[in-house]
């Protein structure tokens, strides 16, 4: 045993500073990677942003790097790329809601299905996009479709031309998000509380009310998260499918603003521009990130 | 089919109205069949042309092993196996190291500026890579660490680390603070208290976390391509992307890496399919 | 094993609450000490700095006449059962019992040794390979009590280790406890809000009300002898029957108006208690249940007219709820609350299930004056000739 002295002093760490002692170091390693490698880069693109710069020498030119971006044609389409890709949304929710619905009717076999629906999430994106190729190819499953269902005559190219490249994009985007939504919806789904649902029904409500008012108000912060994540997806995980698909191409038809970054960056070495798009896309994600935030932060 | 019952349902005699039942349960189920075949389409078109040569391919006939017989010779499968799953392995290895303490920290040991300091890691989540990729690449390559594995590894670990420690905070904001207490009455310090018995009660959500970080990183193209300079080191997915970008290598041959990269993802898919949920709807299901 | 004493311990936390208000306390070697009172009265938070879990605002605490004000927990030598067990859930139940042995370093064969013979006194001996999770709440809470016993600490540290069982069973752990306790010697603080507990349990009762120390005596003299009226109110179940009343000294006895009857205390007992001389004073007097008795109309002494309200039947006894008959200016307190509530004065009697008793007749019952209380109409404080 020490002496009476020991425990009567002041030591130099109070209990709560020992604790909170240990939770600042404890929490350091996350904080200096997140800093290093995400908040660090951020201030220098800021800072890039007004220079001219190809990864090894930069020289400050000043705001008129911005005038200079946005009189850039090739941005406007870009945005203008991700802004028609935005339809894709709908179909992105809408489809997973559906087949969220359909295994929730839990018919026999209903998980085996659960399963395969969820499968393609697993696969990397430049996989799906390898397939997606091969299904709008010329000699592809769409062509085989068309032509089963008496289109003969029809033969699409669409990866082929500026007019359709893009929808076919989002055709892939559609079906590549598909499983994580259905996942999501049906989670959703089984939160609901079903004697809400039996008592709507011994009230007399139809199928279509039920859904109307008591499953989709109940799917709303679920619908809400897969939005926000279907709109982050589109416009930072499509390089993938890009990369492989199309390469941005024809001509600049399926040029997204994440794409651009690269193209601009790598291809061009321009990096002061790549890093100003790179701003741009930042400050688009950002206003969808926030309200994910709200939706986070509203559990706590 | 109409969706809409009439709010008091007509006398209709039960046998008809179970048969109803059956046949709507019958359409169901087919509708239910024609989801799956388009959700195994892509299997199907991996399969189906991976078995074939590349002239049975282009005469659309016949099938064969020869593109999987010589599927080592084109793609150098095997290395790039290796390279996907060292660089899995030590990303997820150290984003648990990274966040495990950090979320015991940000959910029990709240210290000065803590809350702003959590805010701030989970925003991260919110920055596409892209945004700061010119930056990255950038520093990365200045530090010399794109010679081998380390530079993929950090950024992906950096990229993983804000919902790691969201998910590890939210999960341990669950355990009692008695049980720390527990602990440090029984005689532990704060490290012990994390690795003897925080840790592992965290299972699941360590689990959760490795599962969607395999994933996430075996899948990802970006961070391969860009942070990993030599053509021997890379990850399979680089690999089979700039393949099939340069439009040289036979579909076939494709078609059958792909199948070999998609396998591994798949069997962790399937075995851990709960967690992966969890972590989805981490924050929202409650 | 080690007595423990509190010096003035206070503790503040941020935002002002002071949650335990000056608290000085000994607790002997091997003693049972039980702190009791209402939920927010600081009793946790006394328990939470004597283990080292909380930092102290002021004052001295020691063990064993080491001050510990500044020791950590795991030099503290003390063993703690929390509310909700706080079982390590990936252990078996052996090695939660040894873990703290095995933080210590001790050797495995010794590790077990110990868990083996703490098992065999709680009867665990065929638990010990489960996990927390696989057994059922009692089970558990001797768990809990087995990693405290297994350390041989200097002191055992409860907080309502007994909360979270059902009603049976908790009659069950509290002789269980008390015997173990007995049986180790190891001077313990249990904390509750069970009065029942308190009296069943300790050797001592502390009763505690918004951070402060109320009383602290046996459980007897605690229900015997209640320093004021929240310790008279709280301990007892029912509670003692707390009325307002007015003094009206007459003929060298004392008078008490209660509502506007009229109730003669016997003057040589009166004189023994130190009740205002003055007219009209305001006291509360105080009754205990089984105190109140049903008499003839001619009986002198302390008697009141009142009529049945209600009727309680507990098989062993009823409870009788008695309204003071009266014009309805008197008010009962309530014995949690500050400020009393204006309602006619009730009583509740027990009484034996024989009785005959009805909703709606009208008794005159008689008070034991050997046992009657007396408190000071705005402190509180019991009122006797000599003092406390
Ligand atoms: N960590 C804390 N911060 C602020 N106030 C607290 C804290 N812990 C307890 N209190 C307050 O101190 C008082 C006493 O609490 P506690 O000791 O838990 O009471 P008991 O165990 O008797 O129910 C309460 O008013 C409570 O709200
Ligand atoms: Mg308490």
């Amino acid at each position: 045993m020490t002496g009476t002295t020991v425990g009567a002093r002041a030591p130099r760490l109070t209990l709560r500073r020992r604790r909170q002692l240990a939770g600042a170091l404890f929490a350091l390693p996350a904080v200096a990677l997140v800093a290093g490698l995400i908040a660090v880069p951020i201030g220098q693109a800021i800072y890039y942003s007004f220079t001219q710069w190809d990864g090894l020498t930069s020289t400050w030119i000043g705001p008129s790097t911005w005038t200079q971006a946005f009189h850039n044609p090739n941005l406007w389409t870009a945005l203008e790329n991700n802004a028609w890709l935005l339809l894709a949304v709908p179909f992105a929710l809408g489809l997973p809601l559906l087949i969220a619905m359909l295994l929730h009717q839990r018919v026999i076999g209903w998980k085996i299905f659960r399963s395969i629906y969820f499968l393609p999430t697993a696969i990397s994106w430049v996989v799906l996009g390898l397939v997606a190729e091969r299904f709008f190819a010329f000699q592809g499953t769409l062509n085989s479709l068309l032509h089963f269902f008496g289109l003969t005559h029809v033969n699409t190219n669409m990866l082929g031309y500026e007019s359709t490249a893009l929808s076919a994009l989002g055709i892939t985007f559609v079906f590549t998000m598909i499983g994580t939504n259905t996942m999501l919806f049906l989670t959703g789904l089984a939160t609901l509380d079903t004697s809400l649902e039996e008592a709507a029904r011994i009230d007399g409500a139809g199928r279509w009310r039920i859904f109307r008012h008591i499953t989709l108000p109940h799917l709303s912060r679920f619908i809400q998260l897969a939005f926000v994540m279907t709109v982050i997806a589109l416009f930072s995980a499509l390089f993938s499918l890009i990369f492989v698909m199309t390469g941005g191409g024809p001509g600049y038809a399926t040029t997204t603003m994440e794409f651009l970054i690269y193209q601009t960056g790598f291809a061009q070495g321009d990096f002061g521009t790549a890093a100003l798009y790179g701003l741009i896309l930042f400050v688009l994600t950002a206003i969808v990130g926030i309200v994910q935030l709200r939706l986070i932060g509203s559990d706590e | 089919m109409s969706l809409d019952t009439p709010p008091v349902a007509p006398e209709v005699p039960a046998d008809r109205r179970a048969r109803a039942r059956r046949v709507g349960r019958g359409a169901l189920f087919l509708v239910m069949i024609g989801v799956a075949v388009v959700m195994l389409y892509p299997f199907w078109v991996m399969i189906v042309d991976s078995l074939k040569s590349e002239n049975q391919f282009l005469s659309g006939h016949g099938f064969s092993w020869a593109s999987w017989r010589t599927l080592t010779s084109t793609i150098p499968i095997a290395q790039e196996v290796v390279s996907s799953t060292i660089i899995c392995a030590v990303s997820i290895l150290l984003i648990l190291l990274v966040g495990l303490p950090a979320g015991f920290a940000f959910a029990k040991l709240r210290f000065r500026a803590s809350g702003v300091i959590f805010l701030a890691i989970v925003s991260a989540m919110m920055v596409p890579l892209q945004a700061i990729l010119m930056p990255e690449f950038v520093n990365i390559t200045r530090l010399g660490l794109t010679g081998g594995y380390t530079g993929a590894v950090l950024v992906y670990a950096a990229l993983g680390t804000p919902f790691s420690v969201f998910l590890f905070a939210t999960y341990f904001r669950g355990v009692p603070d008695e049980l720390i207490e527990a602990g440090i009455v029984d005689g532990l310090g704060y490290v012990g208290a994390l690795w003897r018995l925080v840790v592992p009660i965290a299972i699941p959500a360590i689990a959760t976390v490795t599962v969607l970080q395999f994933i996430q990183i075996w899948d990802d193209l970006l961070v391969g391509l860009l942070f990993i300079q030599n053509t021997s080191e890379r990850p399979i997915t680089v690999g089979l992307a700039v393949l099939a970008a340069g439009r040289t290598t036979s579909i076939p041959a494709l078609m059958a890496g792909s199948l070999v990269s998609a396998l591994p993802a798949m069997i962790v898919y399937l075995i851990f399919q709960r967690y992966l949920v969890k972590g989805l709807t981490m924050g929202i299901d409650r | 094993m080690a007595e423990i004493t509190f010096h003035g311990v206070t503790k503040v936390f941020a935002g002002n609450v002071t949650a335990v208000d000056n608290l000085d306390l000994h607790v002997a070697d091997g003693e049972f000490m039980v702190l009791v009172g209402p939920s927010g009265c600081g009793k946790t938070t006394a328990l939470r700095m004597l283990a080292g879990l909380e930092e102290i605002s002021a004052g001295t605490l020691s063990i064993g006449g080491r001050v510990v004000n500044h020791v950590l927990p795991k030099d503290r030598d003390v063993a703690m059962v929390f509310q909700n067990y706080a079982l390590y859930p990936h252990m078996t139940v052996a090695q939660n019992m040894g873990f703290a042995l095995k933080i210590r370093g001790e050797s495995k064969a010794e590790v077990e040794r110990k868990v083996r013979e703490a098992a065999a006194i709680l009867r665990l001996g065929e638990y010990l390979d489960r996990r927390p999770r696989a057994l059922s709440g009692g089970q558990r809470q001797r768990v809990a009590m087995g990693r405290a016993i297994v350390r041989s600490p200097q002191a055992f540290l409860m907080d309502e280790p007994l909360s979270n069982l059902d009603a049976q069973l908790r009659v069950e752990m509290r002789v269980e406890i008390a015997r173990i306790q007995r049986l180790l010697g190891v001077a313990t603080v249990y904390v509750t809000h069970d009065q029942i507990e308190a009296m069943t349990m300790g050797d001592r009762v502390a009763v505690m009300r918004g951070g402060q120390l109320q009383q602290v005596a046996p459980p007897q003299v605690l229900y015997d002898h209640p320093a004021n009226e929240f310790v008279a109110g709280f301990m007892g179940s029912p509670p003692m029957n707390l009325v307002r009343a007015r003094t009206s000294p007459s003929r060298g006895g004392v008078g008490l108006a209660v509502g506007d009857q009229r109730l003669d205390v016997p003057g040589a007992y009166g004189a023994s208690h130190d009740l205002p001389r003055e007219e009209g004073a305001e006291v509360v007097l105080g009754v205990r249940p089984e105190d109140i008795d049903v008499v003839g109309s001619d009986v002198s002494g302390p008697t009141l007219k009142t009529r049945v309200e209600r009727r309680e039947a507990l098989g062993a006894e009823i409870l009788v709820h008695l309204s003071v008959a009266d014009a309805g200016a008197a008010s009962s307190v309530a014995y949690d609350e500050d400020v009393a509530v204006s309602r006619p004065t009730m009583l509740v009697a027990r009484m034996a299930p024989q009785a005959r008793v009805e909703v709606g007749d009208v008794l005159m019952v008689r008070l034991n004056e050997e046992r009657l209380h007396f408190f000071d109409g705005t402190r509180g404080v019991t009122l006797r000739r000599g003092g406390a």
